[in-house]
């Protein structure tokens, strides 16, 4: 924060200039999606449905290496990856769609909290 | 249309505005609101955005608020593009918003809705004294529920709570909305001191005759485009042909 504040009669200083041309100096632009949560789920899919193809084809791969337990026991390997990529695409899919869902709960608490407050006054000053 | 003034002081031209908008598109979902918005506002200047209902003034705050990501065009602050910039990292950066509506918790106390505003580091001791210094109304309501108090009360505490978190730039939007002439002068008196203190501001109006007297420069928008900006005096000679031709294109 800033050492040389906002007076009380709201002063703002030079120093708050430059300290806000600081903060946006450093701040992260990551070249704007408009919607993350929707980018997150997608990728959350994708990468579960690459996960799971990965672990297929390797699944494939390890019950047709009759001769040579090492080539099996590579594309075992390669199985589990793509399980656990399938894994990770999961729970990036749930968060982002938990992260959506509430944001719009929330939203949604908010509005309706707000119009049964302003309903209560109404009915309040309707009562006088 | 679009029109940026390049008038102003000499210093102007060598520092870049503190809020620059290069040709914005954006709107919601695939429905662009905003057809290419050029608009500058320079430190420590008060801008009003004037447009009837529809026009695109709240959609400019949000972009420039961070809320809504430019579909194209870009956003500058001091210079850097920060299109794309989360609105949370805009607010921490300086940036506040004083939403239509006022925007406050109404089932919390005066003192709760201030204590929101320690996101920004201050302390919350701090944060009642600055705002119950402005506005000593508050200071009389602390422990009252915000929703049970008038809407010029509201109001004042979603203007201390801005103030509180020391903007560097603060976009108001529809200050009057729903209130009593009295009150509204009142509120723009809060206005008048804070743009003295030099703090930039973007504000939205969709009546002018509050506002023009405030405002270093003005701007008239229309289905989305910033069709006019100016002197305010220039800007209040326009605006009734400006609502006019909305009516009439409307109709």
């Amino acid at each position: 924060m800033s050492d040389e504040p906002t007076g009380a009669d709201g002063t703002m200083s030079s120093a708050r200039l430059a300290q806000f041309e600081d903060e946006v100096a450093k701040l992260k632009v990551t070249g704007g999606g408009a919607n993350p949560e929707r980018l997150g789920s997608q990728w959350g899919i994708g990468l579960t449905i690459l996960g799971f193809v990965i672990a297929i084809i390797s699944w494939w791969s390890a019950l047709d290496a009759k001769d040579s337990a090492i080539t099996a026991l590579r594309a075992e390997i390669f199985a589990i990856i793509g399980i656990g990529i399938s894994l990770v695409g999961i729970v990036i899919w749930v968060r982002n769609s938990l992260t959506r869902y509430l944001r719009y709960w929330i939203i949604r608490l908010v509005y309706e909290q707000r119009e049964q407050t302003d309903q209560l006054i109404r009915a309040l000053r309707d009562e006088k | 249309m679009t029109a940026v003034e390049t008038n102003g002081a000499a210093d102007g031209a060598a520092t870049p505005p503190i809020l620059q908008l290069a040709a914005v598109r954006a709107g919601y979902g695939r429905i662009d609101v905003l057809h290419g918005i050029d608009l500058e506002l320079r430190a420590g200047e008060v801008f009003a955005l004037l447009g009837p209902n529809g026009a695109g003034k709240s959609t400019t705050l949000a972009v420039a608020s961070g809320q809504i990501v430019p579909s194209s065009g870009g956003m500058f602050l001091c210079g850097r593009d920060v299109t794309g910039a989360a609105p949370d990292a805009l607010a921490r950066a300086g940036v506040c918003l004083i939403p239509e509506g006022r925007g406050i918790f109404p089932n919390l106390t005066v003192s709760e809705n201030l204590r929101m505003a320690t996101y920004t580091g201050h302390s919350y001791h701090d944060i009642l004294e600055l705002a119950f210094a402005q506005f000593p109304r508050l200071g009389e309501r602390r422990k009252q529920t915000a929703g049970t108090m008038s809407g010029g009360e509201q109001q004042m505490l979603a203007m201390a709570r801005a103030l509180a978190t020391e903007p560097a730039l603060l976009l108001i939007d529809e200050l009057s909305m729903g209130l009593a002439p009295i009150i509204v002068d009142e509120l723009y008196d809060h206005v008048r001191r804070i743009a003295a203190s030099g703090l930039s501001i973007l504000i939205v109006e969709q009546f002018a005759h509050e506002i023009l007297g405030l405002a270093d420069r003005a701007g008239i928008m229309l289905h989305g485009r910033l069709l006019h900006t100016g002197p305010p005096a220039n800007i209040a000679g326009e605006l009734t042909d400006a609502y006019l031709g909305a009516d009439h294109t409307a109709s």
